[in-house]
Parts: C-alpha cells; structure tokens; sequence
C-alpha cells in the first residue's frame, strides 16, 4: 500500500506537469495572430484612463520594460481577490472564491509539505516544539494552510452546486460535468478535512509521507490519510482534462491577445513573422475568395491604379 | 411572460420563431420617451415574407437573402459546409489571423455569465436569453467540442447540453451573428480574458468565407463594391472630386473663408482618408477638415484612387480576407503617393482597422505610419496656430466614444482635451471612455437596413447608448435648449440618425448630433456665422 500511495503520487504530479506543459506548449505555438488588444492594456503608462500607446508613442516605449512586472501582478492579483465576480455576482463570489482559496491553498499545502520534507531530510524536526525556528515555521504553515484548505475548498464545493442549481443564469449553461467537478473536489476535501479531524490532527502522518516520498522509503499511515492521498492524486489526473487550466491561459489570454499592442516595424521580429504566415495557403470556399492561393497573393491581387470612372 | 430559452433550442422547431421581442419589456427610457406604444416598434413581418423569408430567430431579418434548403439533402450540404467551415477556423492556415485568441475563448470560459450584464444588447433588450453573449458563443463551442473533437459525439450525448447541427442552428446562428455590435463590451469584464466578439466575429467570418453569405450592405455593396468602383457609397473617384469641388465653392461662400481641398498631391505629409459616406451624408464634416488643415498649414492631401477617399474597411466586421484587401489596398495608394503618414478620418472601424488589426497584414514598404484623427485634431487646436472663441461652443455637449477608438484602441483623452477646451458646457456619458456603450450601430449593424433590421437596431441595440445620451442632458432635456452629442465616426452618426429620427430627439429634445471638426471650427474665431447647422433637418 505504501509503495503505491508513492507511485500514485509520483505518477499523478508527472501526468499534471506533462499535460500542463504540453497543453501550454501548443497554445504558445500558435500562429502571430492579427493584432485584437483591449484597453485598457494595464501596463500601458496612461491606463488609468484607458489610453494606449497610440496616443503618445514616445512614452510608451520608455515603458517597455516594465511591462511584464505589472501585467503579471494584475493578473495574481485579480487572481486571488476575483474582483470581477466581486462586483457583478457577490452571491457567486461568495462561494466561488472560496472554492478558489481551497485550491490555491492545497497547493500551498503540498508545496509547504514538499519543502518541509527537505528541512526534516537536512535534520530540522518540523514540529510545534521544534529546537529550529524553521521547523515551527514549516508546522504552523502546513497545517494552517492544511485545514483552511480544506474547510474552504469543502464549503465552496457545497456552495457551487447550490448556487449553480437555484441561479437561473448559472443553471443554463451548467453542465454535468460542473456538477460532477464540484461533488469530486467536495469529496477530495472532505476527506482531507476527515483525516485531519480522525487520522493526523497535526499532519505528522503527512509530513513523513512526504519525506517518504522523497528519500523513497515508503511510509505506512492511516486509511483515512491514505485515502485523501488517493482521491488527491486522482483529482491532479482528472485536472487536465478540466478547465482548470485558465488559471495559466488566462495569463495568454491577457499578455497575447488583450494586451498585445506589439507594433510592426520594418525589419522586425512580427513583420518577419508576417512574411512567413503570408504565404500560407488559402482554401475557403467562399468564390470571392477564389481560393488555392496564398493570402499574400489574394491581398496583392487587387489592381488598384486604374481610377475607375 | 419572459421565455426562458434551453442552449438546445436552437436546433429545435426550425420554422418557428425562437423568441419574440416585446416593446414593454425593454429597458425603460426616462419622460417624454417612455410611452413605448407610441412608437411605431418593430415592424411585424407580413405572412408573405414569414413564408419566402427566414425569419427564425426573433422576427427580424437581416439578411433577406439567406437562402432556405429546399430538402433533407440541402440541409446536409449546410450541415457539411458548417463543419468544414469550423475545421477551417481551428486551422493555421487558414485562420492564423485569429486562432490563438479563438482558441483561448473557445476552450477557457467559465460559464460564469459575468459578461452578460456588460452587454447593451441583451440589457436593453430586458435580458432576452438569445442576446447573452454566451449563448451564441456556448452554443459554437459545444458544436465545436461535438463535432470537430475527437470521441465529440459519444462526449456530447453522456455530458448533457447536445447541440444538434441542423439547419435551424445554422440559420439561428447566422442571424444571431448579426446581433450583436461587437463593441467588446463583455471581453472588457470577463476575468478569464474570454472575448464572445471574437467568437460572434469568427461565426461571421465562416459564414462569409465558407457559404459565402453575409449581409448585402457590407459585402456585395460593401467591400466587393469598395474595391472595385471605390466606395461602398457607390462614389466613383471623378465623383467624388467634384463632389467636394462643389462643396468646396459652397462653403468658400458660406463661411467667407476660402475653403480648398487639395486631390492626389505627391510628397504631402498627411493623406487624410475620410469615409466616403460623410461626403455624401455629413459634408460639413469634411468641409470641416480642409479648414482646419488649411488654417494649420498641414501639408495634406486626399486621394482620388480607387478606395483612397474611402476609408471603411467592412472586413473588418465580417471577413479577414476582404479586410485584408482593402487594408492592403489603403497602404498602397499612401505609398504611391509617397506620403509621409495616413491619418484616418472620423470612422472608428477604420482606425480599428487600418491602425492595429491590419498592423499585422503589412510588410516591406507597405508599413506606413498611421495616425488616428483624435491625436492629429488636438495637435492642429493646440498648435497656437488658429484662433479659438469658446464661447462660440456654449451649449450643452456630450462626447459618444466609438468602441473602435476608445475600448479597441485605446485613444481616450485627446478629443476630450479637445472639448474640455473648446466646449463650456462639455459633460460626460455615464459610463464613458473606455467603458462607454456601443451606439448600437458597432459591427457594421449602421449600414445594415435589411427587412425590418433598422427597427431592431433603434428599439434593441441602440437602446442603452439613446438612455445614456438622455440622461447626460437630464438637466436641460427641453427642446428649447439645443444639445449636441459629439459622436466623431461616421458609423456612430449614420445610427445616431436613425436613433433620433425614430424617437423624434431633435423635435422633444432640441439634441442634435455631428462629428468633432464641426465643433472645432465652429469655435474658430476666423468663421464668422455658427458651423453648426441647428436648424436643418439633418
Ligand atoms: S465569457 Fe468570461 S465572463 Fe462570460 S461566462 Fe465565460 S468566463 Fe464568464
Ligand atoms: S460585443 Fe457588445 S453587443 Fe456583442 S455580445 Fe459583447 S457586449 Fe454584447
């Protein structure tokens, strides 16, 4: 049993990170596409007011640089306050951001117990009386983020579904698959809050799975302990086939397309970019297409000198 | 009794109208505009046109020509032109223009409905469920889920909400496509950066390039038009010369200042490309631009080249091919003429068009710069060089934002430095700028007047703008003040027009409307009699 509870683990982070990257890689190997942004484009100087760089050119490119830094605090930000659903829905958002704070701590929790499984590797007990300040640190973290996690997470899965069914809206385009997402993610910390309560109150069963984990040398601990590790791995397998991945295409969705005001300038990285999708065959059906050619020959197609009178 | 429609609807009772819309249930508008049943609504289609037309979806037509399938086996070509049309959208050669953003809104939404309540077409309409953003768009991704991903069929039927490609899908969602202004209004508020005009554009976009169907008003007399005889107005270049010649003389003797514009001048700096409609609608608009040139000492000229003095770009709302024709068509003619820049006229969708969307199309010497009109007027007012008298202005002004300057291209402030400036009595919309509502014509839907589509257009989509613009002036709503509603794209004016006439603005209100020029010059101390025409039916 602890041998597989090992191989599930290893195997179930494998899978997640394989399906993420890959999932990532061909987003990111799309095409340039026609420029579509949004204003406003928050890391523009004068964005306040919504304005873009096309009102002042000189300004904008001092502000290249620190684009990137700004963008991405926006979007962690929004992350964790979900603003939008703040203001537009605060019934939704009620239940909806717990069951996102669920999420964003369980991460936090296992990120925390794989560290943690270093600091006991390199003889730094982490408990409540740990000699080592940073066994203290790493006790009250993971299990504070442990329970919150679970409390949380387990009260947005109730709530989701309750809302889900008695919103009109919501209802409509609910599918049974967000049903069925919400009773998994319930039971995932409901059974983490079970373990917790019942089987390893201070997570020390967790903690040595861990290190288990790590120096492979499988832990034996408590069924109900076992079963949340379990049901979590099977949910970081079920994960990619979700749309739990907006967490990070929203970061695409953001930079590439909504805030991407890149110009094109003679010689440049997107105008060579542009040459090349150009060529690009065209077969629409459409006759005014008049398709088989490549777009840079339907765009040049046009004779346009003679004034037509 | 609102009606509650299912996602599955759609394919459902193919002849039957889906949904009605019913003037009591819309979005109220304030005194003297409120009694609803004095107003003529949405004209009620004859049982002749229920009969040749279809007529589906919600009792308006757009597009008269869209053809019925005369059997099973011409509903089945549909089915099979729609699925190869969506394999086309999903593929990079045939859609590099936009199959990143598609996929990131196809596959990431999460279904929260947030964007429904920044929609001016399902609010004004009192939340009928065909007008939610979403519902085109869920519909066209569980389509895509269905019929293009692998195992779609055998995931459809055992996760619910299975979409049936038929021909009452196909003609819902065509006709659907064309309600909506694609003013990105609901992209602005989705935190998932999921954009339903995109979507609502890429279902135009497989229509036009795979069926070949789109509306008249943008295509066949739009684009196709444009690149052949030069205007989707239909004006011809020599036309177009002494058409403005005319104007020319007209003004010289209406405003005592010689008033001269310059044709197809070599090396200028400036060619500036109005739309052709405000020669032919709004002449006072490009009468106003050569004085402001003019008294500038710009260095300007128009084009007489085929497509050179119009500046619309309908691809834009419709058709990447097309838009990128008449955008590369555009940068050839500034390049033959050597000039140093364009600068877009007052159109909105030819700023979005030509300055960012088409940005991506060019390359070698057909990357020209391009400047909007907004920057290019306030540094023409701010440049010391002619004379201003405010006071001339002092009358109630508000600003309409087009979606495809402000929120589509993120110019906000200088045509408001502008007005701030020029204009006493200048006061915002609510909500304005980036955040503004569609004048409810966005999309292309101001030049469309198809069957019965106008009445739509001023009852549903124009609705909210019409509230807002009413409520800028709720101090002085009496027709014995005259307002002005600033609205600086051709587009916006051609909708606002129908708007005021259908509700009678001008005769309950005293509101008129017109470009940003016009009030420019208006205020120029050198004009001795007012620019603005108050008084004549506009
Ligand atoms: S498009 Fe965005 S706001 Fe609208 S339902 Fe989807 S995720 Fe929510
Ligand atoms: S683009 Fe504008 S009109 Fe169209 S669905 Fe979005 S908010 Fe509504």
């Amino acid at each position: 049993m602890s041998l597989f509870l090992v191989v599930l683990t290893y195997f179930a982070y494998v899978f997640i990170i394989a399906m993420y990257v890959v999932k990532a890689i061909k987003i990111a190997r799309l095409p340039l596409h026609l420029r579509w942004e949004l204003y406003p484009v928050i890391y523009e100087p004068k964005s306040k007011y919504g304005s873009g760089f096309q009102e002042d050119e000189k300004g904008w490119r001092k502000s290249q640089g620190k684009k990137l830094r700004k963008g991405i605090l926006y979007l962690l930000k929004e992350n964790l306050r979900f603003n939008d659903y703040f203001k537009s829905n605060r019934g939704y958002w009620l239940v909806l951001f717990p069951w996102h704070i669920g999420f964003i701590l369980i991460v936090a929790f296992h990120i925390l117990c794989f560290f943690g499984a270093l600091v006991i590797i390199a003889g730094n007990p982490v408990t409540a009386n740990s000699v080592y300040v940073i066994g203290k640190i790493f006790y009250y973290c993971i299990l504070i983020t442990g329970v919150f996690s679970f409390i949380a997470g387990a009260f947005g899965s109730i709530g989701l579904i309750l809302k889900r069914q008695s919103d009109k809206n919501l209802k409509a385009f609910a599918t049974p698959q967000n049903y069925f997402n919400y009773i998994f993610t319930l039971i995932v910390f409901l059974s983490g809050l079970y373990a917790w309560i019942f089987a390893d109150p201070t997570f020390a069963q967790y903690r040595d799975f861990w290190r288990g984990l790590l120096t492979l040398s499988p832990v034996s601990v408590e069924p109900a302990t076992a079963v949340h590790i379990i049901l979590f791995s099977l949910f970081l397998v079920y994960l990619p086939f979700t749309r739990s991945m907006h967490y990070i295409t929203k970061f695409f969705a953001f930079f590439w397309v909504r805030w991407d005001d890149r110009p094109n300038f003679r010689g440049s990285k997107v105008e060579r970019n542009i040459t090349g999708l150009l060529n690009k065959p065209v077969t629409w059906s459409a006759p005014h297409i008049k398709s088989g050619r490549t777009w840079a020959e339907i765009t040049a197609e046009e004779k346009y000198h003679e004034k037509t009178s | 009794m609102k009606k509650h429609l299912k996602l599955t609807d759609i394919s459902k009772d193919g002849d039957e109208q889906l949904d009605e819309i019913n003037i009591d249930e819309l979005v109220p508008l304030p005194p003297p505009y409120d009694k609803g049943e004095e107003l003529p609504g949405i004209k009620q289609l004859t049982d002749d046109q229920r009969e040749r037309l279809v007529c589906n979806l919600d009792g308006v037509v757009s597009y008269a020509a869209l053809p019925k399938p005369a059997n099973k086996e011409e509903e089945e070509k549909y089915v099979g032109q729609f699925i190869a049309g969506l394999k086309k959208l999903l593929s990079k050669e045939n859609n590099w223009t936009f199959l990143q953003p598609l996929l990131l809104s196809i596959d990431y939404c999460a279904r929260c409905q947030t964007c429904n309540d920044a929609c001016p077409v399902y609010l004004a309409s009192g939340e009928k469920d065909f007008y939610r953003p979403t519902y085109r768009s869920e519909i066209f991704r569980r389509i895509i889920n269905k019929y293009i991903k692998p195992a779609g069929k055998l995931r459809a039927k055992l996760g619910g909400g299975d979409i049936e490609l038929n021909w009452a899908t196909i003609s819902r969602l065509y006709e659907l496509s064309y309600r909506c202004n694609l003013c990105r209004r609901c992209a602005q508020s989705c935190p998932m950066g999921v954009d339903n005009a995109l979507i609502t554009r890429e279902l135009r976009k497989l229509f036009s390039q795979e069926f070949g169907w789109a509306p008249k008003e943008l295509h066949e007399k739009g684009t196709v038009l444009q690149l052949e005889v030069g205007s989707p107005t239909g004006l011809r270049p020599n036309v177009a010369i002494d058409n403005l010649k005319f104007l020319d003389e007209e003004f010289t003797e209406s405003t005592g200042i010689r008033v001269e514009t310059p044709w197809d001048k070599e090396g200028a700096d400036v060619l500036l490309i109005h739309s052709a409609g405000d020669i032919i609608s709004f002449p006072e608009s490009v009468i106003a631009f050569t004085i402001l040139c003019n008294a500038a000492g710009v260095n300007w000229t128009l084009s007489s080249e085929v497509g050179g003095y119009d500046g619309v770009n309908y691809g834009l709302f419709y058709d990447d091919v097309q838009l990128a024709k008449v955008a590369v068509r555009h940068v050839q003619i500034a390049r033959k003429l050597r000039v140093k820049k364009i600068v877009m006229g007052e159109c909105g969708h030819e700023h979005k068009a030509l300055i960012t969307v088409a940005d991506r199309l060019l390359t070698g010497d057909l990357i020209i710069p391009r400047e909007s009109v907004m920057t290019f007027l306030e540094d023409i007012v701010f440049s010391g060089k002619i004379k201003f008298d405010p006071t001339k202005n002092n009358f109630p002004v508000t600003l309409h934002d087009p979606c495809n300057v402000v929120r589509n291209l993120g110019i906000v402030e200088p045509q408001r430095r502008i007005l701030r400036y020029l204009c006493p009595q200048f006061r915002e919309m609510t909500p304005h700028g980036v955040d503004n509502y569609c004048c409810g014509g966005g999309g292309g839907l101001s030049v469309m007047s198809d069957v019965n589509f106008t009445d739509w257009k001023v009852n549903v989509s124009g609705r909210m703008k019409f509230k807002q613009i009413l409520e800028a002036f709720a101090d002085r709503l009496g027709p014995e003040v005259g307002k002005y509603v600033c609205a600086p794209c051709l587009n916006c004016k051609l909708q606002l027009r129908d708007l005021f006439k259908y509700y009678g603005a001008r005769e309950k209100s005293g509101i008129i409307y017109g470009g940003l020029a016009e009030l420019i010059v208006n205020a120029m101390v050198e004009i001795k009699k007012p620019f603005i025409n108050w008084e004549e039916e506009q």
